[in-house]
């Protein structure tokens, strides 16, 4: 389980960025943060990742409160909270299957993973990830070979090699086409039932979030709006939502 | 930049005499730009005394050189194929070694990976105290250290190389993408993981590709430094010409000039393999 407690953040500059955000994501759960730009979003996916440190409040994941780890312990614990990116970030050079078993590096020693080695055993499981996401058959072709669509999938399997306990996704689709969208989308709410993992993500899309969501947080000038449940929201809400950060 | 709105509210005769005005002024700037490229070519001229006249009379000693150099005495081919293979060697193992301590420089000297910021000072500064150090006044230093050889050339090589390989490669990190080692950090890779899964293989092509062109610069090097005691062909060249062997000059030349031409061809090819 994924649970952000009064979350905020403050700018060197006064700023405020984030204030007082309450979430929780449940395993087995997909929430889609929906919100304008410089609403806040992707800053509270970086304070989750600890790329930005908050001011006060606490980001834990499966009972392990992550914001006052440094170190080892904040490397070990960002094991269990996986982030895809909107751009798949893929290591180009290197095949399919040698990028998604990279995700699991971290659960090795620097002995077993020297000079680029990846432990046979995460080499056999990446076919495994590789399943899960539709893309086994191309697990020995360069990563640079794949079309956009294709390696934010195998980005994603990357990210199952982790063995997360969350998935956080920061516009996974924004440079994809409709039907590689809808890929991602269904494909994002498949694993978070079938892997049990409670899954974040952050779109622009309305329409998909609707579709997708179990829950749609909206979020404006960085404090949740509203957090309901996929039947329980109207467009008009969403609408509005944009509608009074733009304003 | 010209204001196109505030031009075009000018009267015309105004606009004319603006325009008169900065061509004048640009007019001036050339001409004061041409009149110091002519003094820098004028004192250059100056300073290292030359006199095309002499090459002119020179021409009949030349002549004569290259007279007594003919024909090429390939009798002692058998005999020039060690230094050859001594010169050749000398590159190598300049280049060789040259990466290996480049490489951990050049980490240390990439602004994006680099551990610590005294770290990259301290690295910056070696590559370029080794880099400033001509290759020749290495060799004079490690001749005097070692004697007369080629490992001396080989060590001269190898610690130049520190530098010239040390700045290309830290560059060619510091301009690499980011996203793929940002990623990797963020699944909780340790450092030296993503060092190896995500910065190297990321650049070691291109990294191959400065080794070889590097290799290729070596053998030309190390062709010059048998001139003051470090081995190989170049150190023939000089005895040759000291005993006035002119015609062995003239088959060393030969020698010079293929081992050049084949390692320029052969990095090429495997540079634009690797690409």
């Amino acid at each position: 389980m994924l649970e952000v407690r009064n979350l905020s953040l403050t700018y060197p500059n006064g700023k405020q960025a984030l204030t007082s955000v309450n979430l929780s994501v449940q395993p087995g759960e997909l929430v889609i943060l929906l919100g304008g730009n410089g609403s806040g979003k992707t800053t509270m996916l970086r304070c989750l990742t600890r790329t930005l440190q908050p001011s006060s409040g606490q980001v834990i994941v499966d009972g392990r409160d992550l914001t006052g780890l440094q170190g080892e312990k904040l490397r070990q614990a960002r094991m269990s909270l996986a982030l895809i990116s909107q751009h798949p970030s893929l290591v180009r050079r290197r095949s399919v299957r040698a990028n998604v078993a990279s995700g699991a590096l971290g659960h090795y020693s620097d002995t077993l993973t020297a000079l680029g080695r990846v432990p046979r055993p995460e080499l056999d499981s990446a076919s495994h990830f590789l399943a899960e996401v539709g893309l086994e058959h191309l697990a020995e072709q360069r990563a640079s070979t794949l079309s956009g669509g294709q390696a934010q999938r195998v980005s994603i399997a990357r990210a199952l090699a982790q063995r997360p306990r969350a998935l956080l996704a920061d516009e996974p689709i924004a440079s994809l086409d409709p039907e590689a969208s809808e890929e991602i989308m269904r494909l994002l709410k498949r694993l978070a039932k079938t892997d049990n993992l409670a899954v974040l993500c952050v779109l622009h899309q309305v329409d998909l979030a609707l579709d997708h969501a179990d829950r749609v947080v909206g979020i404006r000038h960085g404090k949740v709006d509203f957090d309901l449940s996929r039947d329980d929201i109207s467009r008009d809400r969403v609408r509005n939502l944009y509608l009074s950060e733009a304003a | 930049m010209t204001d196109r709105s505030s031009t075009i509210d000018m009267p015309l005769a105004t606009q004319a005499n603006s325009l008169i005005h900065k061509r004048g002024l640009s007019g001036v700037l050339q001409f004061t730009i041409l009149l110091g490229v002519i003094a820098t070519i004028a004192q250059s001229l100056y300073v290292v005394q030359a006199r095309p006249q002499d090459l002119i009379t020179g021409a009949h000693g030349m002549a004569d050189i290259i007279r007594r150099a003919m024909p090429p005495d390939f009798s002692k081919l058998k005999s020039e194929i060690w230094p050859t293979l001594e010169t050749i060697d000398i590159a190598i193992f300049g280049t060789v070694a040259g990466v290996i301590m480049a490489l951990p420089l050049a980490v240390l000297a990439a602004r994006n990976v680099t551990p610590a910021r005294w770290l990259y000072s301290v690295a910056r500064g070696i590559i370029g105290f080794t880099r400033a150090v001509p290759d020749l006044v290495w060799a004079l230093v490690f001749v005097a250290a070692v004697g007369l050889g080629p490992f001396p050339g080989a060590l001269a090589l190898a610690v130049h190389s520190i530098g010239m390989l040390g700045r290309l490669f830290a560059e060619t990190i510091e301009q690499m993408d980011m996203a793929p080692v940002d990623a990797l950090s963020l699944t909780g890779a340790r450092r030296m993981q993503v060092f190896t899964h995500g910065v190297l293989p990321s650049v070691i092509p291109s990294l191959l590709g400065i080794a070889l062109y590097r290799l290729d610069e070596n053998i030309r090097s190390s062709l010059v430094l048998g001139f003051v005691g470090a081995g190989g062909i170049g150190f023939q060249l000089l005895t040759a010409m000291n005993l006035f062997q002119y015609q062995e000059v003239s088959l060393l030349l030969i020698i010079v000039f293929v081992v050049v031409l084949a390692a320029e061809h052969g990095s090429a090819i495997l540079r634009a393999k690797l690409g």
